[in-house]
């Protein structure tokens, strides 16, 4: 009877513990999401004055001036389309490569996989002046096309290595299969590997959709053009050199982050799974 | 099968059918390019721009990239693709400036200055321009002349907030003149529970502005330059004297709590709402002040003077400046155009609306009470990149991180000027 007392008083402090400490961790997470919002509700004035989470007068006008005077309808599909074409190619380069990496053997492979992984460990910000030379030399500056394939370039390592790690597991009986109903290589790739690979693809999307759509000192660097622009440069509008308009920075910075927190929603099981699954370990 | 081939090809054209649609339309106009990271100013920039054209029919597109230090690296990538904008800045030390004047990046301005009996040259504050300004004989081996306009100045002085003043007991029109003023009122407001100075002195630079002042103002210009040289050690009396100024502020209550720890923007922050008494910045407060506590009342006044031997000197000259392209085929437009920029009727339109100081000395009438104060000190300005010489980097976080050191009391005025002359001789014997 102490025994079963013991069991239980041990498995509901060890839950109760487990509770407060995840609890405590998802605060930390949410606290500058509710602090943002709070903020881009407030003026510029009361932001320094009313430390509360929930603003006296809410102003939801900010949200509308920050949109204008940003310019975020232009910037908004340039980010969407950034997005969009530089996940499709990163999927598309990555997880042939990987496949490749996984299925065949050829001369140097494991070289060239590994030369892939060392590109990991370089840091983006020192490989932006040779882009820069590079991109101007082949008249690809200032162009959508130039950004989408560096930013393809920045995106391909870690997903290779993400896709490789699931394709080594894959059994290769379900591909015995698909070539005796007569697929070729590409057609294992399209009809067997890809479908089998959906929980790491949406990692790979979630991942690589939050690093484009986050990123801006490359556009910045590359672009002269401001209808060329992505949207977080948007939000440097209201960053100036000694003063932040930090109610608008904060509106802006909710209308940001919005449709990456509906992808992560969205992708959510799948992420789970494809990490559960050993995307990331191997 | 046909279904992948499919989808590749549709991804193909709408890629190349956004790309090129997304690429940027050339125009004909005549238009000269300008690359900025002022956020602050990219309005005034813009209404400048358009008067312009009305003006001359000359497109000025100004183009703004923020933050500065994404500014710094877009400018840099340029320099090396040889794609530099008709005019733009450089937001770095001399050092950095003469390599891009060696490279052939930027355009000697001298004959322009020096044009019509060198009516641009006498328009602007000798002291900004000095900060463009490449001397004969200069360790960078920079043929001498100016290569950079100034388009604003700054100065950084004390500030005090004159409703506490009063609270204290004391006149809000008189601020303190002498360090041992300075040191009274600081007990007051160690008695009153107060907070005393803030200033952003997590970054260390405007621990070595404060100190800078009080060594200029204790033993004179020329033996700061002769420390650098290395003709007088760092463990002289008076550089411990400098660094004693630090432990008599701390004990006197004259300092904030966490200011070794405290960046500039919190210090604002703690300033405009009325929570320290003193604040230790640059003239750009006062539109800082402004947009966090438009009623904010305060004065400016100069560091009170530890010494009468020297005049007591502010950091302070050019605060934005601009080069021009020397490859650019529009560069003696760029020339034109930054004439008009720097000129009385534009200064003082950006002065107003930017609320910062204008480069040209006629155009102080439209600037706010506030801001003329600081211009008063403009004459005790000075500012390391018009010296001639420069502090090894070591040395100089060695001495202000030492002054951290002191108001935390972890260690004594001595034992910190020991420390840096040990510093100081390393570097020197690595040189050599």
């Amino acid at each position: 009877m102490k025994s079963t007392l013991y069991y239980k008083a041990k498995k509901v402090t060890v839950n109760a513990l487990i509770h407060v400490l995840l609890i405590s961790v998802a605060i930390t997470c949410i606290f500058p999401l509710i602090w943002m919002i709070s903020s881009s509700l407030k003026t510029q004035e009361t932001i320094f004055s009313d430390t509360s989470l929930i603003p006296v007068k809410m102003h939801f006008e900010n949200y509308v001036q920050a949109w204008k005077e940003g310019g975020f309808g232009r910037y908004f599909l340039n980010s969407i389309f950034y997005t969009v074409s530089v996940v499709i190619g990163i999927i598309l380069v990555s997880s042939l490569a990987a496949y490749a990496f996984a299925r065949f053997k050829f001369p140097g492979s494991n070289l060239l996989f590994f030369m892939f992984m060392a590109a990991m460990m370089i840091p983006i910000p020192g490989s932006f002046v040779p882009l820069y030379v590079l991109l101007t030399k082949l008249h690809l500056r200032n162009t959508a096309i130039g950004y989408i394939l560096c930013m393809i370039n920045v995106g391909l390592s870690t997903s290779i290595f993400l896709l490789k790690t699931f394709f080594d597991k894959m059994p290769r009986e379900l591909e015995d299969a698909a070539r005796i109903d007569g697929c070729s290589k590409l057609g294992i790739w399209w009809h067997v590997a890809l479908p089998l690979a959906k929980p790491v693809l949406a990692v790979v999307v979630v991942f690589n959709a939050l690093a484009v759509w986050n990123e801006y000192v490359l556009a910045l660097i590359i672009f002269d053009s401001k209808g060329l622009m992505p949207l977080q440069v948007a939000l440097m509008t209201f960053q100036g050199e000694f003063i932040t308009r930090y109610p608008l920075l904060m509106a802006g910075l909710t209308i940001t982050a919005l449709p990456i927190i509906i992808l992560y929603i969205l992708m959510q099981k799948y992420i789970v799974k494809g990490v559960t699954q050993g995307a990331l370990v191997e | 099968m046909r279904k992948i081939y499919a989808f590749g090809l549709t991804l193909c054209a709408t890629l190349v059918f956004f790309g090129c649609a997304l690429q940027s339309k050339a125009t004909d106009k005549p238009t000269i390019t300008i690359w900025h990271w002022m956020t602050d100013r990219e309005p005034a920039f813009t209404e400048l721009a358009r008067r312009y054209e009305a003006k001359t029919g000359i497109r000025v597109n100004f183009e703004l990239y923020a933050p500065s230090d994404a500014y710094s690296q877009k400018v840099r990538a340029a320099a090396q693709g040889a794609t530099l904008p008709d005019i733009f800045g450089i937001l770095a030390e001399k050092r950095d400036f003469s390599s891009f004047i060696k490279a052939g990046h930027v355009l000697d301005l001298t004959p322009h200055m020096d044009a019509d009996s060198g009516r641009w040259r006498n328009s602007l504050f000798a002291k900004a321009l000095a900060v463009n300004e490449f001397n004969p004989g200069n360790k960078y081996g920079i043929e001498p002349g100016v290569y950079g306009v100034p388009i604003d100045v700054m100065a950084i002085q004390m500030l005090y907030n004159k409703g506490l003043f009063k609270k204290l007991g004391l006149d809000p029109e008189k601020p303190p003149l002498t360090f041992q003023e300075f040191v009274e009122i600081g007990k007051k407001i160690k008695a009153q529970n107060m907070q005393g100075m803030v200033s952003g002195w997590a970054e260390v630079w405007m621990i070595d502005c404060f100190a800078n002042n009080y060594a200029f103002n204790i033993m004179g210009k020329d033996k700061v330059i002769d420390t650098i040289k290395g003709k007088i050690p760092y463990t002289d009396p008076d550089w411990v004297k400098v660094l004693g100024l630090f432990k008599e502020m701390q004990e006197a209550g004259l300092l904030a709590t966490g200011v070794v720890t405290m960046v500039n923007k919190t210090a604002e922050q703690l300033f405009a709402n009325g929570k320290a008494v003193f604040a230790f910045n640059g003239s750009w407060c006062v539109n800082v002040y402004k947009g966090m506590n438009p009623g904010l009342k305060y004065g400016v006044m100069m560091p009170p003077r530890a010494s009468d031997k020297y005049p007591m000197v502010i950091w302070g000259g050019a605060g934005s400046s601009f080069m021009v392209n020397a490859r650019s085929k529009n560069k003696e437009e760029a020339v034109r155009f930054l004439q008009w920029l720097t000129d009385k009727e534009q200064q003082a339109y950006l002065a107003e609306t930017t609320n910062n100081l204008p480069a040209n000395k006629e155009s102080l009438s439209k600037v706010s009470e506030i801001l003329n104060e600081f211009v008063r000190n403009m004459d005790n300005t000075t500012h390391p990149n018009v010296w001639g010489v420069s502090e090894f980097p070591a040395v100089i976080e060695a001495f202000d991180k030492g002054i951290q050191s002191i108001i935390i009391k972890e260690k004594t005025p001595e034992q910190i000027a020991a420390e840096v002359q040990k510093i100081k001789a390393r570097e020197q014997a690595k040189k050599r």
